[in-house]
């Protein structure tokens, strides 16, 4: 029906799961609770002070966390490292447009990057506000036992179902 | 500089299994959100739940830094929604798309920027958003260990909870053939 989980290097979930959290507790042993959307203001900020310092060090949202240089910065930086290398090493081939978006929008590369760059805007608008993200906020925070963690969780997983079900359409994904 | 190191370790680690599973595959997302394949929702809450029993032992060892984000109602609901209604457009959240760069995908770059482009708008208003959103809807930094008194008593609910949603998933997706966990 569907090649997902055809790949022989595909992990299955348990397992991955399993070395997912060995990694997330190491990193809390070694740092405190991992995130990832703190690394895109990081990221900004390096750039702000660079090109307009004042705003970077006035701004309370720069102001709040680190620049380059520090351990959120490493984090995604690494996390590129590691998509990469899990990459050349999977032998599975890259698509710029996934196929379910191809059956429903066509190959048009435009519509499908113009999709991702609004997705992207909101998922770290939203991050922003809410105080994190998937791993910083709904991750970090259920396994602190956060109520906000577990609450943003149930929010984004009911939001993004209904989100993708307006987007695929009634196809749902499935080949016709 | 150790800071960075490890960092950029522990980043490659979590970079390097998002991609084997098949979290950094917007494709696989999407089928996660239409309730397609089960895989990723139930990865990513098997993951929640032994990291919270690993964390767990940890702290009763003595050792792991924690940091509650606090109760928000307004800016987690608003950050929320938006959250999600970007989550399904592009099946990208703001960590896989840093791996997804990595491995090479275009839309990845795209969602990327766009994620640039929305942490600085979000940063621009944070002067008047925080205190209009965020700070009037705060009731603090509560856990489920604060609401049953017990640490181990809110890990057990919050196992039993994790694992109810774990099996729901798996009943109410569809399955791929090979879809075994």
């Amino acid at each position: 029906m569907k090649p997902t989980n055809t790949d022989p290097k595909r992990w299955q979930v348990v397992p991955a799961a399993v070395a997912l959290a060995g990694i997330i507790v190491f990193i809390f042993a070694t740092y405190g609770p991992p995130a990832s959307s703190s690394g895109f203001v990081t990221t900004l900020k390096g750039f702000f002070l660079e090109v307009a310092p004042k705003y970077a060090e006035t701004n309370p949202h720069y102001s709040a966390l680190p620049g380059p240089g520090s351990w959120l910065m490493g984090f995604v930086i690494g996390m590129a490292a590691g998509g990469f290398a899990a990459g050349i090493t999977g032998g599975r081939k890259v698509r710029d447009v996934p196929e379910i978006w191809v059956r429903r929008f066509g190959k048009s590369r435009i519509k499908r990057y113009a999709t991702t760059f609004a997705g992207g805007f909101l998922i770290l608008f939203g991050a922003r506000l809410a105080g994190g993200c998937t791993l910083g906020l709904f991750m970090s925070g259920s396994i602190q036992m956060a109520l906000s963690g577990l609450l943003f969780g149930a929010v984004i997983f009911a939001t993004a179902m209904l989100s993708a079900r307006i987007v695929y359409g009634k196809t749902n994904g499935r080949k016709q | 500089m150790t800071d960075v190191l490890l960092g950029i370790l522990s980043g490659a680690a979590f970079g390097f299994v998002i991609q084997r599973v098949g979290a950094t595959d917007p494709e696989e997302m999407a089928l996660g959100h239409l309730m397609q394949d089960p895989r990723i929702p139930q990865f990513m809450l098997l993951a929640v739940l032994f990291s919270a029993i690993g964390l767990f032992s940890l702290q009763a060892a003595g050792g792991g830094n924690t940091l509650i984000l606090p109760l928000t109602f307004g800016a987690i609901l608003v950050g929320g929604v938006l959250f999600g209604i970007g989550w399904g457009m592009a099946g990208y959240c703001p960590g896989t798309c840093w791996a997804a760069v990595g491995e090479g995908r275009m839309d990845a770059v795209f969602a990327l920027i766009g994620g640039l482009a929305g942490t600085a708008a979000f940063a621009h208003l944070h002067a008047w958003l925080i205190p209009a959103i965020h700070a009037p809807t705060n009731v603090g930094q509560l856990t489920l260990a604060d609401l049953f008194g017990k640490p181990l008593v809110g890990l057990i609910v919050e196992a039993i909870f994790l694992l109810a949603a774990v099996w729901l998933i798996g009943k109410l997706w569809r399955h791929s053939e090979s879809g075994a966990m």
